[in-house]
Parts: structure tokens; C-alpha cells; sequence
């Protein structure tokens, strides 16, 4: 029964790849009713599937084919003109084909389908002239003959050897054709391949089961045969030219062996990038030895090959978009049809490859933007023309490769995106608020399209408007660590284009240390990095933001999310790595970046799965395992986290718990010794901790030193150096001591100093002289002092 | 001389039969400490155990999940037996080992204090867990006796099975 399994699965494959090519042709073919080429490879298509499954017994199968072969047959003889209602009935059949191809692949059967009423409507169709099949004989020689042999014989019935002969007799027949056909093309001048060598069939001489060896035959036969599909037509031209024996350009491989040599080539680019770092710290030891040019030399050499060795593996996973592009036409036509519009489809870049993983991934999202584009997008024919446009609208789908990535675009030239209609829609749904719609941009409120629960139709149709598929396609996307970019004009149309890596295994990151980890982010999801100082990082609504060029953007530290222990505050600087991904934009604050390198995905296991933020890990030059962030969560993580970062870290150092009194920490800054003196005197009786500065210079660098956290600064404004403006000035610089409260104590007592003081950032002013209990109570209420140390 | 010859094969079958029998009886455990307690697993269930190695934290997961691990190229997750068995943390020392078990497709390091050894010990010396610690939920499979040792023994499954 295996021997059965295999040959039904070959059957499978084909009969999937046949149908797949159908779809376009038969949209096509509605276009161009008169394209006889087309309407040969249609006829071909439900003849091939019709012969193999009459070989494997799935009668109800073979009994549609029939009939719509029947139908295409008269068409191909211009017996029958192919309008509209007429192609509704045809697909409906192939519909049906498609549905009995997967009861067979999931049951290996095809019983419990229905398809009399479809047959019923196929044979009125081609009612009426049954039998007048006699126009163009040279042409269908061939077609008629395996009809005949088809229809012939119940091979169940047979036993074994006559089922041997049979084969054997239809063998020699096709062989026969084959070499009058050739004869006659050769004749005509055009060089045509040698038949496929038949004893590749021939030495299966005991088959145990009827149906395991019977369709071998007849179902790759066709294909070399005959040359109207432009596949075979490549196949078949290229071998002619060199040795005529070699037929087999391509060979099918199981997937799983694909991804086993991709995972091994993984392993190789790993073990390449911990040749490198070797090399690089043996450099380092043995500067100028003469063996270093030649390890040199084998290193590039190794990492070349590997690097070329992955694009090649690579390249074999490559599969041409078109496959999915494919089943568009069709699905076009149906919703022109179902919203009674006009819309064209247009198709360029099918050529263009990507991973087979992606491939698969991208079909949903690409639906789902397309039936967007047509309900929403494309206007009534009617509305059409009244603003002047084609009342055909055209919808245009283009693939494209761009540096690492292969870039997808949909273009309609519908109504294109309202951003007060949007945001709007999403206050109504609840989905922003006012606020939010306010300080919106346009790109941002296109991206509310994308928002779970966002639909702008009034009312939800068979095509679209339940606010669920343009999630899915932001979802998706993101899962392929894809960008998704809109652009739309009132009235012109709208653009999206979806920027998609071009495989998912090994991917280009870049490396950024936060304390002692360090963490990779997906290259194709860093806009940018810049470097900052801290205070840079503003806070509205409590959250750290920064103006990066034009915009605002939002700010999060590595450290908050990934709960990293911030022990080391490095420096005043941070490097701001901007995230983009789909339509929004964060920045991560990192303390350091680290390079970039390429990384292999490995996950982490049942037991890790699906933790927040984390993607996968990968092994580094060093042996040691680095995790690889996963953008789209860390965007969604980012909203939770509020304030962020640096001004957290001061605050929550000043906020430690206050044990006894001597937890507070007051600096005094004057540049009198009597002075301090005095303030010393007044505050010791409360026991808070003091430290004295003799001048501004020297106060910011004990704050710098953080040694200590201080809660309240007391300074005297006359100072040497740097005066208590100045200072106030510098201080208020650094984000972490923005809080820190600054008291004044001075002599001076214009109006317009207290307005300077004010200014610079003090928020008391004591004048001199003063009573120690004034002083001790001013600085006990801008520390918080706990009454119970008292 | 045939009938004799029949006789020894059969009763060397007989032996081989019984000896079959005999270590059907028989578990083979390899014990380890973790605090003052001793423990063991199945000897099969074992991959390897490897001396300490650098591990990286994975964030978001509880304090007993130390981070993963690079064994030969496999990213594998590393677990602290100590924290999990709510035992204070110990700094990592020469007998520190990390045992990696392997059950299905479900692969981890655990961390414990010291190996003891690999034993074979009799099914009848195996008794239950007690009434308090069994049921699905328990991570005991049963408790064994040798000489004048006890040995707790755990379920790998549960050992490998998230609980977070």
C-alpha cells in the first residue's frame, strides 16, 4: 500500500500545481475568450487529473473532470464561447476539483462530496452537441486517443498481468504518437527534445496492487510531452541544445531535507563567526608573526565560502512570489462580480523570490489587503467617473527587491485614506482617545487601519468590515519581521507597501549591551541609532520621550523591560537605537552598541517558549548564548512601562526607604568656613548626613562622583569659581537630579535676585542672617523628613 | 546427546528468561544532593552532566530559571533545583554539577549541589510517595531505600514540564 501512498502523493503535488496555474489561466482566458493556446492548457490541466485519478479510482473526481472537460473541449473547438455565466459554472467546478484534491490529500479518498449539481450545470452548458468532435483532427489525435483508452476499461476488474499488458500497450502507443509528433515537428524545423527514455517506466515489472503502478505512466507523460505551458517549454527547450539524453532539469527534495542543510549551514556560519573572533584575539597576541597572513588567508577564505555556501542554500529554499500572486486574478474577478465594481489587476515582479517559509506567511495578509483595496478602496464605477477617473479601477501588486529585503506594494487608485474620517471612526470605537488623535500624524492615522477592531465600512459584508483583517496582516507581518509602509492621497489612492526580510533563519542584527548583557535586534527592524546625552530625554505624561529631527519619539530603557539590574550608571551618554516596525516607531535606550553581526535563530525550547520580548537566542563567536529581542513585543511591552530609565534610577535611589534620620543627605555649598559653620549647626540636631562643598566646581563633582544620593542641596548664591546660579543651571541639566530640591541661602535680597534664583531652578530662598529653627524646618519639609525621627 | 543438548538449551533459555526477568526488577538511578536532601532520577533520562558553564539570563521568567545555556550548539534552558526547591541560593563550587535531562523532544540543564552515584535498586525497595506529596501534581515519583540511604525519586516529566 505504500507503493499507493507514494504514487498518490506525486499525483497530489501535481495535480496541486496544475490547479494552482489554472486560476490565472482561466481568468486570463475570460479576458481573451478567443486564446486558443490558453483554453489548450486549461483542457490539459482537467484531462491530466481526470486520466490519474481514473487510474486511482476516485471516481467522483474523474466524473467531474469529465464533464468539465467536456465543456473546455467544446470551447477549444470554438464550439462554444467562454462569456461570463459560462466561466462562473467552470470554476465552480474547479472549486470543487480544488475540495476533492484535499478530501484526497487528508483521507485519501473522495467520497462525500456532492458534485451532481455541478455536473448537471457543466452538462447543460455543453448540452445539446454531444457528439461533434470532428473539426481539426491533426491537432486532438492525440487527446481523442487517450479518451478512448480512458473511458475504455474498469482496471479493477483485472487481474495482475492483464493490467501489464495494458500498460504496456498504452506505453507503446504514447511512444508512438510522441515520434510522429516529433517526426512532424522536426520536419518542421524546431528541435525537439528526445522522448523521455521509456524503460525509466518499463522496470517496474511486478507491481502488487492495480492502481501502484498503472498511473505511473500517463501522468508524467503529458507534461514532456507537449510543450503549451511555458514551464515545460523552458524545461524542454534548454537540454535540445546540449545532450538530448538529460530531461530532468529539476529535482523535487523533500522540504525536511532542506531545512536540515539550512540548519547545518546555521552551525558553519556560527562556527565561522567563532573563527573569526579567534583570529582577531590570535592577532592581537602575535602582532606581526608571519603566520598570521596565511591563518589570515584560510579565515577570509572560510568565511567567504561559508557566506556564499548560505546564499545558495539559501536560494534553493527561494521560491518565485508568483505562486502566491497567483490565486489574485481570480480573486479579483469574484469580488468585481460580488460588489458590482470595475477593477483591473495588475502584476508585475512575479518573478521576484523569497524564503519558502515566507511565501507561505505572506498569502493571508496579501488577501486581506486586497479585499481591502477593492471594498474600500476602488469606488462605484459610477462615483468613478464622476470625479473624472477610468471607471475601471486598477489595483496594482509589485515585488520588488530592495537591499536585504523584497518588498511587496499595493497600489490602488481608489479614494484614498481620510485621517479625519480615521480618527474619527477610532474615537468613536474607542480605540484612541481625543488627546491622542490630536497630536496624530497622518502616517500614524493611516496606521490606525491596522488597529484590532478598527473598520470604517457601516456595515460588515461578506468581503470586509469586521475590523479583524487588516490586524491580521499587521500581525503577520510582524511576526516575519516585516516593515509595512502607507502612503495615500485623498481622491488619488493609496500605496502600502510591505518591506519583508528575505529569509528568516540567519538574519543581520545588531548587537547592544545593556550592563553586562547584551541582547541582538533584528537589522531589519533598526531605523537608526543615534547617540545622546541624558538630557536630551524630556518626560510628558509620564513617559521619556525625545525630538529626533521632526518628530517626538517615544523612549524606553532595554533595562526596564528585560528587568536588568542597573548596577553601574555608565555615563552621561546613551545610544538610542530607533525601532520601526510596521507603521510605528520607538527609540531603546541601550548603554552601549556593540556591533553587527550575522546570527543564526535558534529557539529556545518548549520550556522558554513564548516568553515576552524574546524572539530566539543565538550563539555567538564566544560559545556564549545571546537572546535576540523580539521587536514586535518590545513595542508592546514599551507601553506599560511608564517613565523611564535614568530619572527612575535617581528617584528610586532617593526614595530608598529612610530607616533613621542619618539616611538623608544634605549638601552645604558656600565658600564661607563660618557659614557652612552655621548651617552645619543648625541642621546637625536633626541627624541627617552633611556634606560640604566650597564652591560650585566642587559641588557638581561630588554629585557627579554619586557617592552619595542627596535629598536637598543648600547653596549660597556669592561663591568663587561658580557661582549658586551657575550651578543651580548645571544642575538642573542632568535629568536624574531634576527633583533635587535647591535651597538658596544668601545675603542677597533684590527682588530680582529671588526672580534669578527662581529661574535658575532653586525652589526656596533663605536670606541671611536666619534662625537655625527656620533653616532646620525649610530643609525638613523639601527632604520629606519622616516626623517620627524627631 | 540431542534430547541432552536440548536440555542445556533450554535451560540456558530458562536462565536467560530469569535473568530478564531479574533486572526487570531492577532501576538503575543516578542520586545527586541538593541542600541536605538526596535525590535521583532514571539513569536513561540523563544526557549528560556537564560541569558549570557561562549561562545567559532570560528575562521575565521566575528566579528558579537561570537562563539558557550553549550545549554544542543547542540553546538549552537552565534551571536552579536550589530555588526551585525553595532553598536558599549557593554559590556555584568544584562539585557543582549541571545535569542535563532529556525526555521526548524536552531538554534542560538542572543545577545541583553534588553528584553521589549511579545505584541499581530493587522495584520493591521503591515505596510510594508519601500520601501528602502524591498525586499528578507532585514531583515525587516514589521514595527508595539502599542500605541505610533514602532517596527521593523524581518524575523527569515533571521536571521538564513549564510551570510558569
Amino acid at each position: 500500500m505504500d507503493e499507493f501512498q507514494e504514487i498518490l502523493q506525486d499525483f497530489l503535488v501535481e495535480s496541486f500545481e496544475l490547479v494552482e496555474k489554472l486560476d490565472e489561466d482561466l481568468v486570463e482566458l475570460e479576458n481573451n475568450p478567443e486564446d486558443l493556446e490558453l483554453l489548450n492548457g486549461i483542457f490539459r490541466v482537467a484531462h491530466t487529473v481526470k486520466g490519474a485519478s481514473s487510474f486511482l479510482n476516485f471516481d467522483v473526481l474523474t466524473h467531474l473532470t469529465h464533464h468539465m472537460e467536456d465543456v473546455l473541449n467544446k470551447a477549444r473547438h470554438g464550439e462554444l464561447v467562454i462569456t461570463p455565466d459560462i466561466m462562473d459554472v467552470i470554476l465552480e467546478s474547479i472549486d470543487l476539483m480544488k475540495t476533492l484534491l484535499n478530501i484526497i490529500r487528508d483521507t485519501s479518498s473522495d467520497a462525500g462530496v456532492d458534485v451532481s449539481a455541478c455536473v448537471a450545470r457543466l452538462d447543460k452548458v455543453s448540452s445539446g452537441k454531444e457528439d461533434i468532435q470532428t473539426p481539426m483532427e491533426e491537432e486532438i489525435v492525440e487527446e481523442t486517443a487517450i479518451e478512448e483508452e480512458e473511458e475504455e476499461p474498469d482496471y479493477d476488474s483485472m487481474d495482475a498481468d492483464e493490467i501489464e499488458a495494458e500498460i504496456e500497450r498504452l506505453l507503446q502507443e504514447r511512444q508512438e504518437e510522441d515520434k510522429a509528433k516529433r517526426a512532424a515537428k522536426i520536419a518542421a524545423g524546431e528541435s525537439v527534445p528526445e522522448a523521455p527514455p521509456a524503460p525509466s517506466e518499463e522496470p517496474e515489472p511486478t507491481p502488487e496492487s492495480a492502481p501502484a503502478s498503472t498511473p505511473a505512466p500517463v501522468t508524467p507523460t503529458p507534461t514532456p510531452a507537449k510543450q503549451e505551458t511555458p514551464k515545460a517549454d523552458a524545461k524542454a527547450a534548454a537540454p535540445a541544445k546540449k545532450a538530448p539524453a538529460v530531461v530532468e532539469q529539476t529535482i523535487r527534495v523533500d522540504v525536511k531535507r532542506l531545512d536540515h542543510l539550512m540548519n547545518l549551514i546555521g552551525e558553519l556560519v556560527l562556527a565561522k563567526n567563532r573563527l573569526i573572533k579567534i583570529n582577531d584575539d590570535v592577532e592581537e597576541r602575535y602582532e606581526g608573526e608571519e603566520f598570521l597572513e596565511e591563518l589570515n588567508q584560510v579565515v577570509s577564505i572560510v568565511s567567504l565560502v561559508t557566506t556564499d555556501l548560505q546564499i545558495a542554500v539559501m536560494k534553493t529554499r527561494m521560491l518565485p512570489i508568483g505562486k502566491v500572486f497567483n490565486k489574485f486574478p481570480r480573486m479579483i474577478r469574484d469580488l468585481t462580480r460580488e460588489l458590482d465594481k470595475k477593477i483591473e489587476l495588475e502584476i508585475s515582479g512575479e518573478d521576484t523570490e523569497l524564503d519558502k517559509s515566507i511565501v507561505e506567511e505572506i498569502g493571508d495578509p496579501l488577501v486581506h489587503i486586497i479585499r481591502n483595496s477593492c471594498d474600500h478602496g476602488i469606488e462605484m464605477p459610477n462615483v468613478r467617473e464622476a470625479s473624472g477617473k477610468d471607471e475601471t479601477g486598477i489595483i496594482g501588486l509589485k515585488a520588488y527587491n530592495e537591499g536585504n529585503h523584497i518588498v511587496i506594494q499595493i497600489d490602488d487608485d481608489g479614494k484614498g485614506l481620510d485621517v479625519d474620517m480615521l480618527k474619527n471612526k477610532s474615537l468613536e470605537k474607542g480605540i484612541i482617545t481625543e488627546k491622542e488623535a490630536d497630536s496624530m500624524s497622518d502616517k500614524e492615522a493611516f496606521g490606525l487601519i491596522f488597529k484590532p477592531g478598527f473598520s470604517t465600512a457601516a456595515s460588515v459584508t461578506n468581503v470586509s468590515g469586521r475590523g479583524v483583517g487588516m490586524d491580521v496582516v499587521k500581525t503577520n507581518i510582524e511576526k516575519l519581521n516585516g516593515i509595512i509602509d502607507i502612503e495615500s492621497e485623498i481622491g488619488k489612492g493609496t500605496s502600502l507597501k510591505l518591506k519583508i526580510p528575505l529569509t528568516l533563519a540567519i538574519i543581520q542584527a545588531l548587537l547592544v549591551g545593556v550592563q553586562e548583557e547584551h541582547y541582538a535586534i533584528p537589522l531589519a527592524s533598526v531605523l537608526e541609532t543615534v547617540r545622546i546625552s541624558k538630557d536630551e530625554i524630556y518626560t510628558v505624561e509620564n513617559r521619556s520621550v525625545m525630538r529626533l529631527r521632526e518628530e517626538v519619539l517615544s523612549l524606553v530603557h532595554i533595562g526596564d523591560i528585560f528587568e536588568v539590574e542597573r548596577i553601574l550608571d555608565v555615563s552621561e551618554h546613551a545610544y538610542v537605537v530607533v525601532l520601526g516596525l510596521g507603521a510605528s516607531k520607538l527609540g531603546l535606550i541601550v548603554d552601549s552598541l556593540v556591533g553587527q553581526e550575522e546570527i543564526v535563530i535558534k529557539s529556545l525550547g518548549d520550556y522558554l517558549a513564548g516568553i515576552e520580548g524574546i524572539a530566539g537566542a543565538t550563539i555567538r563567536g564566544d560559545g556564549g548564548v545571546t537572546l535576540i529581542v523580539d521587536v514586535a513585543a518590545l513595542m508592546h511591552m514599551a507601553k506599560g512601562v511608564k517613565a523611564t530609565a535614568m530619572i527612575e534610577s535617581s528617584t528610586e535611589n532617593a526614595s530608598h526607604e529612610k530607616t533613621k534620620p542619618s539616611d538623608y543627605t544634605v549638601m552645604i555649598v558656600d565658600d564661607s568656613k563660618t557659614d557652612r559653620m552655621i548651617m552645619r549647626k543648625s541642621l546637625e540636631a536633626l541627624g541627617v548626613t552633611l556634606v560640604e562643598a566650597s564652591d560650585g566646581q566642587e559641588a557638581l563633582s561630588i554629585l557627579k562622583q554619586g557617592e552619595h544620593s542627596f535629598d536637598a542641596m543648600l547653596i549660597d548664591i556669592e561663591m568663587p569659581r561658580m557661582d549658586g546660579y551657575t550651578l543651580a543651571g548645571e544642575i538642573k541639566k542632568y535629568n536624574r537630579y531634576k527633583n533635587l530640591p535647591l535651597i538658596a541661602v544668601t545675603s542677597r535680597t533684590g527682588k530680582s535676585d529671588r526672580m534669578r534664583g527662581v529661574e535658575s531652578g532653586m525652589i526656596e530662598y533663605i536670606t541671611k542672617p536666619y534662625s537655625a529653627d527656620y533653616l532646620s524646618s525649610v530643609v525638613q519639609r523639601n527632604i520629606n523628613f519622616k516626623s517620627e525621627f524627631l | 546427546m540431542s534430547d541432552k543438548l536440548k536440555d542445556i538449551i533450554s535451560k540456558q533459555g530458562e536462565q536467560q528468561n530469569v535473568a530478564i526477568d531479574h533486572s526487570d526488577d531492577i532501576v538503575q538511578l543516578v542520586g545527586f544532593v541538593i541542600g541536605e536532601e538526596e535525590y535521583a532520577v532514571p539513569i536513561l533520562s540523563i544526557q549528560e552532566i556537564i560541569k558549570p558553564i557561562s549561562w545567559t539570563r532570560v528575562p521575565q521568567t521566575p528566579a528558579y530559571v537561570l537562563g539558557v545555556f550553549n550545549l554544542r550548539g543547542s540553546v538549552i534552558p537552565l534551571i536552579d533545583l536550589r530555588i526551585k526547591f525553595g532553598l536558599s541560593t549557593k554559590k556555584h563550587n568544584e562539585e557543582t554539577r549541571f545535569f542535563v535531562l532529556k525526555q521526548g523532544d524536552e531538554v534542560a540543564g538542572f543545577v545541583i549541589d553534588r553528584l553521589t552515584m549511579a545505584l541499581r535498586i530493587k522495584k520493591d525497595d521503591i515505596g510510594p510517595a508519601p500520601d501528602t506529596m502524591a498525586g499528578d501534581d507532585s514531583m515525587i515519583d516514589g521514595v527508595g531505600k539502599q542500605d541505610d540511604r533514602i532517596l527521593t525519586i523524581l518524575k523527569v516529566n515533571k521536571l521538564l514540564e513549564r510551570d510558569f
